[in-house]
């Protein structure tokens, strides 16, 4: 059998295919249902009998949303936020990363198991302190909240992964630079970072969708709607009883096909980066 | 030859001085150690703040009034002792470790199948096991949102699914039955953290030497004999950093459930985070909710610890 690499693939590895193809379809099915049930008129929503396409595919739920409930507005909140969250979270992380994955001292491997722990505590526990804190800094109603807030959570994270990706590149590399008159800073930013490239893209996908994502700290800090990301937006749509499923799997999927797009985009990349992070 | 030499590197500090004097500190590890400092400076006055916040608050008698202020009154552990008392206490306890356990295993145990599963040689195996990574990816709140639709008890195509097959007769109330809301959002909860486990185990799978598994076979050992006396006990790093990894995220969710349930109905569904929440932004009692999250911060903090070293254990090995 461990011959097997180098054969044509046969009729049982088409039939393993088949069943890959399957399970992997099941187990999209709530995304798809998410697509499908926005493009449905209501009379096909509340008919006891649910079609699996769409039999008169509209986008009036789309209309309605970007019109009545402002997701557009939403949005661009959600993409301020995220994007400011990964530039902070990128800038703070990158010295620490580096220095984390270069200098071993005591006290490096105390902040080390600090920023790990710090990792896991629930932004839920954190909302009541953080809203004090923000009020103490007249920062509450203010989107620099969230972004500070949100930062936490994805700073640790970023921190963890890129001093992974450091570590991989050889330090031979940065000495030789050294050898050429470059200084430590110099050797870093001519010779290092470059070469971390492929790292930065991966844990700064991550970060943006994390932020992105997030929704504790901005229905916690903030209660002027139109300072809110799309994840309150929704919230506000389905969190109580609601029953017009056509309207809110449209907003959901504008919040999700961005994400998808990115994903798509990114993927080999996300997964080898992640395995490479999450465990090293 | 009326031409300089060129001018190399080695030059300069002595033609400029403050240049010089810039390229030893940044030649330095100070200049890194400042990095460090400014992340741990950020975390600590974000992160370690609020946390001692929030035990300070859980020794004070907290109101609506005096909730930014400091200097409240001291009433030791009465607010514990007042949690502890309450009678959705244990009920609380009971969710969290069902839904906690419930979730943490059922991932590992479908991560493991699937993982086992893409590990196969088929066309397709490897984008098929990306394909599936999408989910992990969405952001909690619309997985909520969408799972709240899927389990709908009117029009929703889960009860139709399974009606359809013949399992239930009629529709079942999947969130608004506290027999059944718990079971509800941990199926949510499930599908969301599949895909994350099933890659680190894919990734540490993929790190066991195949040629052990070739003597194995010649030896005559059965796939379950080589599951159980080979991948299992080769995969228990990996295994021991994802249960540790996916009891802390279990732990820290919070808006699938909010979405879904809000903790409902009558506290059916409700677990620590939500309860923790619900004390300190639906009826305003901070000290309660200081108290709930820091009894949960003990129990994540202990196992952060046990992540943490199972991490370093396999860094080093």
């Amino acid at each position: 059998m461990s011959t097997m690499d180098a054969e044509p693939y046969g009729p049982r590895h088409y039939a393993l295919a088949a069943a890959g193809l399957l399970i992997a379809g099941l187990y999209l099915f709530p995304v798809y249902w998410m697509y499908a049930s926005s493009l449905k008129a209501s009379f096909e929503l509340n008919a006891t009998k649910p079609t699996l396409l769409p039999q008169a595919p509209t986008f009036a739920a789309y209309a309605w949303i970007f019109v009545r409930e402002n997701v557009g507005r939403y949005m661009t909140n959600s993409v301020i936020i995220a994007s400011a969250v990964t530039a902070l979270t990128l800038l703070l992380a990158t010295g620490a990363a580096y220095s984390l994955s270069r200098f071993r001292t005591l006290w490096m491997d105390a902040v080390l198991v600090g920023i790990m722990v710090s990792q896991v505590l629930p932004p839920a526990l954190l909302a009541t302190p953080m809203f004090v804190i923000f009020k103490q800094l007249s920062l509450v109603n203010t989107q620099i909240a969230v972004i500070l807030a949100t930062a936490t959570k994805t700073l640790p994270f970023a921190v963890i992964m890129l001093r992974t990706t450091f570590a991989q590149i050889p330090t031979e590399l940065e000495e030789a630079a050294r050898v050429d008159g470059c200084n430590r800073v110099s050797a870093f930013l001519r010779v290092s970072l470059p070469l971390a490239r492929a790292g930065y893209v991966v844990v700064g996908t991550l970060v943006f969708l994390q932020a992105y994502g997030e929704f504790v700290y901005p229905v916690s800090l903030v209660n002027r709607n139109e300072l809110q990301p799309a994840t309150v937006g929704l919230y506000g749509f389905v969190g109580a009883d609601y029953s017009d499923w056509g309207n809110a799997m449209a907003f959901a999927s504008v919040i999700v096909t961005p994400v998808v797009l990115i994903f798509v985009a990114l993927q080999r990349r996300i997964i080898s980066g992640l395995t490479a992070g999450a465990l090293k | 030859m009326s031409k300089a030499l060129p001018n190399y590197g080695s030059s300069r500090p002595v033609s400029r001085p403050l240049e010089g004097a810039l390229d030893r500190l940044f030649d330095s590890r100070n200049v890194w150690s400042v990095t460090v400092a400014a992340t741990a400076l950020y975390l600590l006055f974000f992160v370690g703040y609020p946390i001692l916040y929030n035990v300070i608050m859980s020794f004070q008698e907290v109101s609506v009034s005096n909730v930014g202020r400091l200097d409240r009154p001291w009433v030791g552990f009465a607010n514990y002792q007042r949690l502890i008392g309450d009678p959705l206490f244990p009920l609380v306890v009971k969710n969290t470790i069902v839904f906690v356990s419930l979730s943490v295993i059922l991932q590992c145990a479908c991560g493991l199948a699937l993982a086992l599963f893409f590990q196969q040689r088929f066309p397709g195996s490897g984008a098929l096991r990306g394909v599936i990574l999408a989910g992990w990816i969405l952001p909690p709140l619309v997985v909520g949102a969408i799972w709240k639709w899927l389990l709908a008890s009117d029009n929703g195509v889960f009860n139709y699914a399974l009606q359809s097959i013949g399992l239930i007769s009629g529709p079942v109330y999947w969130l608004s039955d506290p027999s059944s809301s718990l079971l509800a959002v941990t199926l949510a909860n499930v599908w969301f953290g599949v895909p994350f486990n099933m890659i680190l185990l894919a990734a540490g799978l993929s790190g066991i030497p195949r040629e052990i598994y070739e003597a194995a076979m010649i030896d005559g050992a059965g796939p379950f004999r080589r599951f159980t006396a080979m991948t299992l006990p080769m995969l228990r790093p990996t295994l021991y950093a994802l249960v540790a990894l996916s009891t802390i995220y279990t732990m820290r969710s919070f808006d699938v459930i909010w979405t879904m349930t809000h903790g409902g109905p009558i506290d059916s569904s409700n677990v620590f985070p939500i309860w923790s929440y619900k004390l300190s932004f639906d009826i305003f009692d901070f000290a309660g909710g200081a108290a709930a999250s820091t009894m949960m911060l003990i129990v994540v903090f202990f196992v952060a610890l046990i992540y943490v070293r199972s991490v370093r254990a396999e860094a080093r090995a």
